[in-house]
């Protein structure tokens, strides 16, 4: 303790030695009108450290990160910062003390340059005039410090995601920043791309930078968190080293159950009648002679890399994007499909991967949502809506998917990730389609939560419905499917039978190697 | 190819349906934070109607005990018939913002509109004949205004403020920037005629007007607001059309023609601009291709001063209305109390900030 306020000589490094205590929350307590967000809750930080949060959605991660840097004031408890105790006022505040957030929305100016973002309101100056080369070389070496090889004058819009989030911690190391909190840094990131965040964090950890890292996806964490803390409910569950503990044991403490099955029982059965039957679909410089087929009453999977062309034939089979060439059969007869509108009477429907920018209409109701694409069961001559049955239908839906909301007429807003999640699934099943693509259903939704959606899909095939499942979750590809295609740059290099394949074989024809000689392979 | 899903996840609504029971979830979530959310949104929402009409309420008090004339049925009729164009544009500005859009091209083309009916009867044509023309010609300019946005993706800022230009233009290039007069009673009937008018003839022998009578204009503002209120709040079009504004993407996706929908609140917007200018220059008897500058600008207050965002999604009708009598109510009022037109419009520029100030507020909170 007192050792480590020696460490707050301003350096432009961090020289605490590693293990040195940074931080240190005790019995935090935040209250809300009529929630407590936080009960007692504790957490310490050691320098060169990576320790995880990790909770459900609404166990009060972001509650506690917002109190870490200073957005959020506690109501009972104390902070001990680098030895003293500390109440950062604002974010401002905290972040002048050392401590940096990096939001998952990030916060940079597309039109400005990479450095220009770095330094933004904190400009180096000549009199009244930007010092353009200080500018530069200071943002020059923020970057060389993480090893990234990002030009200072790029435009930030021609950056990747992956780019733009280096860019941001750049921007914290700027600030002399000791503690650098990241929340789900890596939900938009590529495999390559996650590597080399992870190669940086390795870095800042060296240099004794302390790192709260937050995230939904705890299969990663084992390349680079150091401990873990699991909050349930806005309390403390346990701290641990992640050395002594596994993914299944965390996920356990996060729900309060040891969660045997992160899958539930396939109760469907696919039969061999086929729904839809795709061929030689093409987009330009985007996919290529794709072709698959789709049964009734199946799950099939769609695997591969992120940008490996999943979303992208969805979509064009949909209407949403333009196609090239190739051919799409439902039920025999070839069909056209230029819009979603052509789509959607045809009884195929896309969830996207993106519910707030595609899904719903966040300021409209959940009915309104619910019913937006099938407008014509709920209205008479003349477009007049019934709004009974429009309600009626809202509840009978509201009850089938167990959507927790307080009235239909709730804004969709409001609602938690799952329940919006719900909304739109319920939205298609409204309109009774019988082809239903699910771009990564459950991405940032919590535990509880995409159980009940994998339920869900198995549902849906054993009524009879042909699902797709786009996901980059392979555990999720072999627990649910039924067939499993997988695409490489635009292509699919294998149509494999879930049963018989494991992750490595996936893998193998998502990285584009030739086929292995491994048994479950069919016709792509 | 009937849905088996459905059908059959209808029929067993409660079985397999729920992994947790809907019954228990319900008053569950309700006794949570979210419900004190949902009660105070709908009270935000009720406030805010309120706060306008209570605005509007002390706006009549303050004329009325400032001025004798003010609270009669004869200046109530004359404030509705002045609020009449304000309203007709402001209806319309409403659907196009509630798409995420704009329409800055009314003004001039309610002054072509106006004068390609005036010209139209000049020419012989019969009154209505002329007047459906020039509504024509402003249902024509607003589906250019749609095309320029839906087909070239022109941001709708710059489509209509070229239509602006463009239509004013034509008004005056097509009059020679004359007014055009001498059109002849049949012609004022529309902006001058009234309804109910009850006239008795005194004992003196002349006529003793017992009620003005509802003019005209003002009738027509009620039966279109209400239609439109009706279409935005109680048909698949006006859904639609808040979707578009909420989300587009999302819109498209679930299979909206966000397009043609796009396009039906150009058009609407275009035709009561044109309808407009048919009921101004009939009030005036002459067509004037000067007149309705700058009313765009009383229009989108009037919407804003009614809560609608320009943002897009969110809008009423009703706001729109209390927007409009609050702008014709405070012209008026101050008019009579001998303020002068550049006082008045300082202090309507004063009102709009300070509404749409108080808006922000409360959905801040």
């Amino acid at each position: 303790m007192q050792q480590a306020s020696l460490h707050t000589a301003p350096g432009r490094f961090p020289t605490a030695a590693a293990g040195t205590e940074l931080l240190r929350l005790d019995s935090i307590t935040k209250r809300f009108p009529g929630v407590l967000a936080l009960d007692g809750v504790g957490f310490d930080l050691r320098c060169g450290e990576v320790h995880a949060l990790c909770g459900e959605n609404g166990a009060g991660k972001s509650t506690l990160m917002k109190i870490i840097s200073g957005q959020y004031q506690p109501d009972e408890g104390s902070i001990v910062y680098k030895g003293e105790v500390r109440r950062f006022a604002s974010s401002l505040d905290a972040e002048r003390a050392g401590i940096a957030i990096i939001h998952q929305e990030l916060n940079l100016v597309p039109h400005l340059s990479v450095a220009e973002n770095i330094f933004l309101a904190r400009e180096p100056k000549r009199g009244w005039f930007i010092d353009r080369n200080a500018l530069r070389r200071q943002a020059q070496a923020c970057l060389d410090r993480l090893g990234v090889d990002i030009r200072p004058d790029a435009p930030v819009k021609s950056l990747s995601v992956a780019q733009c989030q280096m860019v941001e911690i750049a921007k914290a190391l700027s600030l002399n920043a000791e503690i650098v909190i990241m929340d789900e840094p890596t939900s938009s990131l590529t495999e390559s791309e996650t590597a080399l965040l992870f190669q940086v964090i390795r870095e800042l950890r060296e240099q004794g930078v302390g790192i709260v890292y937050i995230s939904h996806r705890l299969d990663e964490m084992a390349l680079i968190v150091d401990r873990v803390t699991v909050l349930r409910d806005g309390r403390f569950v346990d701290t641990r080293a992640f050395a002594d503990t596994c993914v299944d044991e965390i996920v356990g403490l996060m729900v309060g159950r040891s969660l045997d099955d992160k899958f539930p029982e396939r109760t469907s059965v696919p039969t061999e009648d086929v729904l839809m039957e795709v061929r030689g679909l093409t987009r330009r410089g985007v996919f290529h002679d794709v072709g698959f087929d789709l049964r009734r009453g199946e799950i099939l999977g769609f695997a591969g890399l992120m940008g490996a062309g999943r979303t992208e034939v969805a979509r064009a089979i949909f209407g949403a994007d333009p196609l090239d060439a190739g051919t799409i059969r439902l039920g025999g007869g070839e069909v056209t499909v230029k819009t979603p509108r052509d789509a959607i009477a045809h009884g195929i429907a896309y969830l996207s991967e993106d519910r707030k920018s595609h899904g719903l209409a966040v300021k409209m109701s959940v009915t309104q949502n619910l019913t937006l694409a099938n407008m014509a069961a709920v209205s008479g001559a003349l477009g007049f809506i019934d709004r009974k049955a429009e309600e009626q239908a809202a509840w009978r839906y509201i009850q089938m998917l167990s959507i927790r909301t307080p009235s239909p007429h709730q804004v969709a807003r409001l609602l938690s990730g799952g329940n919006q999640q719900k909304i739109v699934i319920a939205k298609w099943l409204f309109r009774q389609s019988r082809i239903l693509f699910f771009d990564e259903p459950t991405r940032g939704i919590d535990v509880g939560a995409k159980f009940a959606i994998y339920q869900l899909l198995d549902r849906l095939a054993a009524e009879g419905i042909g699902v797709v499942l786009i996901s980059s979750e392979l555990p999720e590809i072999l627990g649910l499917t039924d067939r499993v295609a997988v695409f490489h740059e635009g292509r699919i290099t294998a149509v494999l039978n879930t049963r018989s394949t494991s992750q490595e074989e996936i893998m193998h024809f998502a990285s584009g190697h030739g086929r292995p000689a491994a048994p479950g392979a069919e016709t792509p | 190819m009937s849905n088996p899903t459905t059908k059959t996840l209808d029929a067993t609504p409660s079985a397999a349906a729920a992994p947790r029971q809907p019954v228990s979830d319900g008053p569950q979530a309700m006794n949570g934070p979210i419900s004190s959310r949902v009660t105070n949104d709908r009270r935000k929402d009720l406030i805010q109607k309120f706060a306008a009409l209570a605005g509007l309420l002390v706006l009549v008090a303050v004329f009325s005990a400032t001025s004798d004339a003010f609270l009669s049925v004869g200046n109530g009729m004359t404030i509705a018939l002045q609020v009449t164009s304000i309203a007709y544009l402001g209806i319309a500005a409403t659907c196009v913002i509630i798409t995420g859009g704009i329409d800055l091209s009314v003004g001039s083309v309610l002054a072509l509109s106006g004068v390609v009916a005036a010209l139209a009867v000049k020419a012989g044509a019969p009154v209505p004949l002329g007047m459906g023309l020039g509504i024509l010609v402003g249902a024509f300019c607003g589906l250019l205004n749609g095309l320029c946005v839906t087909r070239l993706k022109l941001p709708p800022f710059i489509a209509t403020l070229g239509m602006m230009m463009v239509a004013r233009g034509v008004a005056l290039q097509i009059t020679g920037a004359r007014a055009v007069s001498g059109l002849g009673d049949s012609f004022g009937e529309l902006g001058n005629g009234a309804m109910f008018r009850i006239v008795r003839i005194g004992e003196d022998g002349f006529p003793d007007v017992v009620f003005p009578g509802i003019p005209y204009p003002v009738v027509l503002m009620v039966v279109i607001a209400i239609a439109v209120a009706i279409m935005l709040s109680r048909t698949t079009l006006g859904r639609h059309i808040y979707a578009v504004g909420s989300n587009a993407e999302a819109a498209r996706l679930s299979g909206v023609n966000v397009a043609g929908v796009t396009l039906f609140t150009y058009v609407l917007s275009g035709t009561l601009a044109g309808l407009t200018g048919c009921v101004l220059m009939s009030r005036l008897v002459t067509a004037q291709p000067n007149e309705g500058v700058m009313y765009e600008l009383d229009a989108i207050a009037s919407a804003v001063i009614g809560g609608t965002s320009l943002i897009g999604g969110v809008g009423t009708i009703s706001g729109t209305a209390i927007g409009a009598f609050v702008i014709g109510i405070l012209r008026n009022g101050l008019n009579m109390n001998g303020v002068s037109a550049f006082t008045q419009q300082i202090i309507i520029g004063l009102v709009i900030l300070l509404t749409v100030w108080i808006d922000q507020i409360r959905n801040r909170r």
